[in-house]
């Protein structure tokens, strides 16, 4: 992980604390689907967001993919959109276990709700650690033609300074499903999250 | 007499908030691991009476450990400390010979509880 | 000091509705958007189901975004987008909308008490009305756009750079699937005399009428368009020679026989045509059966006009002599 600033005890703390997440993400989401569902420890990364595009565009290039985009925000300057990026045969996998059946709902209302659903469970468990509280806007799906996953890539993290890459992969029971999760973060939410990691380094 | 502990996490942090949800009257000599190979290191050198244990690790996860112990018939109480929840995880862990599976992030009652369960405290 | 006697002015002004339920889906609270709008009040409906007050919820699919607010502690939401409206509210412009309710945007939020243990549900409902309709104009705005971006101004057939797309995916078809692939090329006979004699006004008439009256004569698969001037194009899919040249003759002779009238006077007009059918091996690049109609037209004019002639195999050049 490239540090941008972070001390490696910032890194191992932040990496700590989403693992935690993770995990209670993976016991919510357990118990809603009635399955059993693993997580493997996501590998973090925070770099600039211009180098977002680069690094995700190879893998949904040639595939049919879904981008959704949902802002979040809480205490102590706190904040940021969250990105989840999947191929479509991977939402259909989940939609059936969220027991969506085929024209019960638009596609897009089925990626907004899986996505809301990884998106708010993980870092309702990250604020949690953190003692702090988010607030969420609307999934916002903003793509799932082929093809111009890397454009939009570009569009979507122009505005913020910094991502936090957080590779998902979920396994459950039957399937397996696959995703990565971004957090786009301003610049000013850097100091403030490296802020909030001292004072969890102090206090132990 | 103070009882040799090792603390096996490859996160600082993890390690740290074991130490912390420890009670005051635990009376214990810490050592830590950063990984799997480290701890199962210092287990073969020295008498350590209790593992905190994670169980993915770089080099050699807390499965691995726990299957040397096992092999090795290495003498030590084993609790489990981990973010992944799986059951059968728990499942297998408990096969190996833990005592306990604790989730993080540590609850400090359940900590305790099972201490006190097998007269550490 | 505390704010806490600011809330209930504030939800009573609020241009939103909030309603609050909980675990079994009973009515604790709305408020008075709520009540204004779906003409209810909060002190008959308290305690009762919400699916019982408003009766025309989606239920199955709300109860399911419900449990997971409840199950999963996290916030779901709905937008106009995909479900245009949960409450069917009416709306506060009649006018400008075509549907009669309320867009909606709704967002279905956990809410901890410290009045009760049971878990509750805060649904905010936000009037995304004036959204729908501008939604609305701009989808009916990109398909006049689409449309006008594919036809030629004056006739209302095809124009020619997207009947020439048509012609290439045409021909791609037939030559993946094996079909048979036939173009029909035509020209308004002395157009220029035409011109000349009824003035641009009456050429141009000519021209709508004429593209209108063939148009008539198609079958929906036919592809349409003009090709430039007073040149046009027929793509027949599934259509071998045979076929098109009884198309071609068909359409030639109506024309023929076709009477226009244009300021009290009566217009006559022919047309020529040339028919050539896609030869697989030889024609790679749509731009060579398009040259192969184009000889046959060619030799129909050469032939005397008002007339059909098609492309023979093999032909390489413009005849030089007619026959």
């Amino acid at each position: 992980m490239s540090t941008l600033g972070f001390s490696e005890e910032q890194r191992d703390c932040l990496q700590e604390i989403i693992n935690v997440a993770m995990g209670l993400a993976s016991d919510k989401l357990a118990r809603f689907l009635n399955t059993f569902v693993h997580l493997q420890v996501p590998s973090i990364a925070l770099v600039g967001a211009s180098h977002i595009p680069a690094e995700f565009e190879n893998r949904y290039q040639d595939t049919e993919a879904a981008l959704v985009s949902q802002g979040f925000f809480g205490n102590e300057g706190v904040r940021g959109e969250a990105i989840v990026l999947y191929q479509m045969e991977n939402a259909h996998k989940i939609s059936a276990l969220l027991g969506y059946e085929v024209g019960d709902v638009s596609e897009i209302e089925m990626l907004t709700d899986i996505s809301s659903i990884l998106t708010t469970t993980f870092l309702n468990g990250l604020a949690d650690q953190i003692e702090n509280s988010l607030s969420y806007s609307a999934p916002r799906v903003l793509s799932s033609v082929k093809g111009d996953m890397s454009s939009l890539l570009r569009n979507t993290s122009f505005h913020w300074e910094h991502a936090l890459k957080v590779d998902i992969s979920y396994q459950l029971v039957d399937h397996s499903f696959n995703c990565d999760m971004i957090l786009l973060i301003p610049g000013e939410a850097v100091t403030n999250i490296q802020r909030i990691l001292d004072r969890i380094l102090e206090d132990y | 007499m103070a009882l040799p502990v090792l603390i096996c996490d490859d996160s600082l942090l993890a390690r740290k908030q074991v130490r912390k949800s420890l009670p005051e009257s635990f009376d214990a000599e810490f050592q830590t691991a950063g990984n799997g190979l480290e701890a199962l290191t210092i287990l073969r050198a020295q008498e350590i009476g209790l593992v905190f244990l994670d169980l993915t690790m770089p080099e050699l996860d807390g499965i691995g450990v726990l299957e040397a112990i096992k092999a090795e018939s290495i003498d030590c109480f084993v609790i489990v400390i981990s973010a992944d929840i799986q059951p059968e995880m728990k499942k297998r862990v408990m096969e190996l010979g833990a005592l306990a599976f604790i989730h993080k992030p540590v609850n400090e009652d359940k900590l305790h509880s099972i201490l006190k369960q097998y007269g550490l405290i | 000091m505390s704010h806490a006697w600011l809330s209930s002015p504030i939800l009573a002004q609020l241009n939103s509705g909030v309603i609050v339920i909980d675990d079994e889906y009973q009515i604790h609270y709305l408020n008075a958007f709520i009540e204004r709008h779906a003409s209810v009040q909060l002190s008959e409906v308290q305690g009762k189901s919400i699916f019982s007050v408003f009766a025309d919820l989606p239920e199955a699919w709300l109860k399911r975004k419900l449990m997971s607010v409840l199950d999963l502690n996290t916030p779901a939401f709905s937008s106009w987008e995909q479900r245009q409206y949960i409450f069917k509210l009416p709306h506060l412009r009649p006018i400008t909308s075509s549907s009669q309710y309320m867009a909606q945007n709704c967002s279905m939020l956990p809410l901890v008490s410290d009045q009760t243990d049971q878990p509750l549900i805060c649904i905010l409902i936000e009037d995304a009305t004036d959204a729908f309709v501008y939604q609305q104009h701009l989808s009916k705005t990109l398909i006049e756009l689409e449309r006008a971006n594919r036809q030629d101004g004056l006739t209302k057939v095809l124009n020619r750079r997207y009947w020439e797309e048509q012609l290439k995916q045409e021909i791609h078809r037939a030559q993946r699937y094996h079909h048979p692939l036939s173009l029909i090329l035509f020209d308004l006979d002395k157009f220029k005399d035409l011109n000349d004699k009824y003035g641009h006004l009456g050429g141009d008439f000519v021209l709508i009428q004429l593209a209108s009256f063939i148009s008539s004569l198609l079958r929906d698969s036919d592809l349409f368009g003009r090709y430039g001037g007073e040149e046009f194009g027929i793509i027949l899919p599934d259509t071998g020679l045979e076929g098109a040249v009884e198309v071609a003759e068909r359409i030639c002779q109506a024309v023929a026989e076709y009477p226009m009238l244009f300021n009290q006077q009566t217009i006559r007009a022919s047309i020529s045509m040339g028919v050539a059918e896609l030869l697989p091996k030889q024609h790679l690049l749509h731009d060579d059966v398009i040259r192969c109609a184009d000889m046959a037209l060619y030799n129909a004019k050469r032939a005397g006009r008002n007339r059909v002639c098609s492309y023979l195999a093999g032909e390489t050049e413009y005849q030089k002599k007619v026959n």
